[in-house]
């Protein structure tokens, strides 16, 4: 670190520059700071919500550096790429030093002992206590390792060296997590179909809106939403057949919470609902004449006389305090040779403002019930629980198991006696080398001692 | 069973603040009745409120819509005084350092308050949350936030108590280290949390990340935390500047729990039915 130092090479900096902790603290923290930005502004909405909360230029804003869409824009994904990098680069940097400490001559390391934390004496030479304190060591420490230092014996022995791994570990769960996403996003989709009772569907409308084909069919047997006793619901059910090759491949029953999968193709409860396939109206004219319609859904149909109408929207139903409470829909339609206009439709009998020469007036409503379902392929999905299992033993190992080593040091006092001493070292956890040395010492005959 | 349990959450309440009192005494007067006192009375609301919980369960059950009572803020609210109440003790019996107690008990008497404010009756699962991962989600992501809660109330006390003055007398060397081993487990357990969770979103939601608003909070969440631990390795970090970090983790939770539910819209929001 000193200033006298010639300076690295331009490689080795970038090198040490992503091999820093303080990098890794730096980017862990801007992350979290850029996220907040992703939940204050809300994400993946229409254009229109965005100029309407932020106005032109703050939508021309935020469309420009990809804030509606900020965990998936390319200045996020590079930090986290950045992140990836100083994982890997940090980790290999540290696993070199780690196999040398790993690889050390216990022989060496017995004569290099640290600074003494107990000692006292005991009865007997020095040779007539090895043994016992040899034994001692091993049990509860591990393999010894012995060196002479004069007229002094000093034992050595280490236990958890492997838990030096642990972060090596946790640092490769963040890989295969962020690999995990990676696959799901490069090689996955997903989408959702709305199945009506009775009807089969082949497809499904992915999330940009396009339509992919599923290679197999899926028909809606049944749906049902069971209640509890205070009406709300308990349960939304769908009853699936797969079709494959024109065959019953398989019967599955979706509940939320309990997907179906088919060729590695997940189908989840999502939603329900009511389409519209018919409207029946009454077309009432200025000089009080009625005509039945019977005017279908999602088509434009063509009337007696050369006239066309269409349904544009409906809604099941809408209330408007004591006015109304019904059926509303909105109808387009154009006389033979005259111009489109739009007519609100209404139950009979209902007072409103007319919009045209023209009156409609509901009298059925036929629809039908379908379920929605949520579609999905991630193939990535196992890496992510492959990575979070890795992560949490990681974590076990890397925050709850340490590395410690021991020394004893046994010297002659001169009148037949031993002097024990006790040294350790360990490269966290200080609480439990001082439990270790305690129970050692108590062991060797030190006499009980509380722990630190 | 249901109106007995409501009745001894409030007396639990109560209770959480009588022991509060008695920390503060003990902290104040550094007397050591005051202590024992504080810690009997804390025993007996963690003891009572276990009861209560028990007895909620049963309720529900008894009214045929049985289920484990994490399923609403008002339970997560009791549960969560559970948490701060069950780790603090544990550290206390660990370390004897009563004055703690004046900083992490608290936090159980507010979480309890907070749910006294709340519609306190038994309902249904909705069909989102029956689940079986409900439990394990809710139980590791409230320990983890008690973890987080006790770890914030010993980074207040460090600096209530003037540790940052001498930074290297045991007992401030105690507390750094508490309050990294709380966050420790804290996080470890958020990330169990948000493992399990991610778990349940995948098979209720069709997929394991939608980066819905509580979801990325308890991420930022995770990432101050992954920081924080980070900042252990470099110099200077220990003491002040890490009894500060735990009090803005902490933040994090509080806005990951409440802040989410009432400023911010998402699939967490179970007010409004599917």
């Amino acid at each position: 670190m000193s200033q006298d130092q010639p300076r690295k090479p331009i490689s080795e900096r970038i090198w040490d520059f992503f091999a820093s902790v303080k990098l890794s603290f730096f980017l862990l923290l801007l992350l979290a700071v850029l996220s907040i930005a992703g939940t204050l502004i809300p994400q993946k909405e229409g254009a229109a919500a965005y100029v309407r909360a932020y106005g032109e230029a703050g939508w021309r804003f935020i469309s420009a550096i990809g804030l509606n869409d900020l965990y998936h824009a390319p200045w996020f994904v590079l930090i986290m790429a950045l992140l990836a990098a100083n994982l890997v680069i940090c980790s290999i940097n540290r696993l070199s030093l780690t196999m040398r400490i790993l690889g050390k001559d216990p022989a060496q390391e017995a004569g290099s002992m640290r600074k003494a934390k107990d000692s006292f004496t005991l009865t007997g030479e020095p040779a007539s206590n090895l043994d016992k304190a040899r034994l001692v060591l091993e049990r509860l420490v591990g393999n010894s390792a012995q060196a002479k230092d004069g007229e002094r014996t000093v034992l050595f022995a280490q236990r958890g060296g492997w838990s030096r791994f642990g972060v090596y570990l946790v640092h490769t769960s963040v890989l295969v997590i962020m690999a995990g996403a990676l696959v799901g996003n490069f090689w996955g989709y997903s989408g959702f179909m709305n199945i009506p009772v009775g009807s089969s569907v082949d497809h499904i409308m992915l999330d940009n809106g396009q339509a992919k084909p599923l290679g197999f069919t899926l028909r809606l047997d049944k749906f049902n939403v069971a209640f509890y006793p205070n009406g709300m619901p308990s349960e939304y059910r769908s009853e699936v057949t797969f079709i494959d090759g024109g065959k019953e491949v398989q019967k599955s029953s979706l509940i939320v919470n309990d997907p179906a999968e088919y060729k590695g193709i997940d189908f989840y409860q999502s939603s329900y609902g009511n389409d519209l396939e018919a409207m029946e109206v009454e077309l009432i004219r200025a000089d009080g004449s009625k005509q039945p319609l019977t005017l279908k859904a999602r088509e434009i149909n063509q009337l007696p006389g050369g006239a066309k109408a269409a349904i544009q929207g409906w809604r099941e139903r809408v209330q408007m305090g004591a006015m109304y409470d019904g059926p509303v829909a909105r109808i387009l339609y154009q006389e033979k040779g005259g111009e489109p206009q739009a007519y609100t439709a209404f139950n009979p009998g209902v007072k409103m403002p007319q919009s045209g020469p023209l009156k409609f007036e509901i009298v059925k409503v036929q629809t039908e019930a379908y379920s929605g379902l949520q579609v999905k392929y991630d193939p990535g999905v196992w890496f992510i629980w492959v990575g979070c299992t890795l992560m949490v033993i990681g974590f076990f190992i890397a925050f709850y198991f340490s590395h410690r080593k021991v020394w004893l040091r046994l010297s002659p006092t001169g009148q037949g006696r031993t002097k024990l001493e006790i040294a350790g070292a360990t490269n966290k956890n200080r609480q439990s080398l001082a439990r270790l040395i305690s129970r050692l010492s108590h062991e060797l005959g030190g006499g009980p001692k509380k722990a630190e | 069973m249901e109106a007995l349990s409501n009745q001894i959450l409030v007396a639990v309440t109560f209770t959480f603040l009588a022991a509060s009192v008695l920390y503060l005494c003990h902290w104040a007067f550094k007397s050591k009745v005051f202590g024992w006192a504080a810690s009997g009375v804390t025993w007996a609301a963690l003891g009572v409120l276990t009861l209560a919980i028990v007895l909620r369960w049963v309720a529900s059950h008894q009214m045929g819509i049985g289920h484990a009572p994490f399923s609403n803020l008002f339970e997560s609210l009791v549960f969560f005084a559970w948490t701060i109440a069950a780790i603090y003790l544990i550290i206390e019996l660990s370390t004897w350092m009563r004055t703690i107690g004046a900083f992490a008990v608290p936090l159980a008497f507010l979480s309890m308050l907070y749910a006294l404010t709340l519609d306190p009756s038994i309902k249904p699962l909705l069909p989102a949350l029956k689940s079986n991962w409900l439990i394990a989600h809710v139980i590791t992501c409230f320990l983890g936030y008690a973890g987080f809660a006790v770890s914030a109330a010993l980074g207040a006390m460090y600096l209530a108590t003037g540790q940052a003055k001498d930074p290297a007398s045991p007992r401030a060397l105690v507390l750094d280290n508490l309050i990294y081993q709380t966050v420790v487990v804290g996080f470890i357990l958020l990330t169990a949390g948000i493992v399990t969770g991610s778990i349940w979103a995948n098979s209720a939601w069709g997929t394991y990340w939608s980066w819905d608003p509580k979801e990325t909070w308890s991420l930022i969440t995770w990432l101050v935390y992954a920081s924080l631990l980070h900042s252990r390795f470099m110099r200077g970090w220990q003491g002040k500047r890490m009894a500060v970090f735990s009090l803005v983790g902490f933040g994090c939770v509080l806005f990951t729990y409440f802040g989410v539910n009432l400023l911010l819209s998402g699939l967490h929001s179970y007010a409004t039915g599917k």
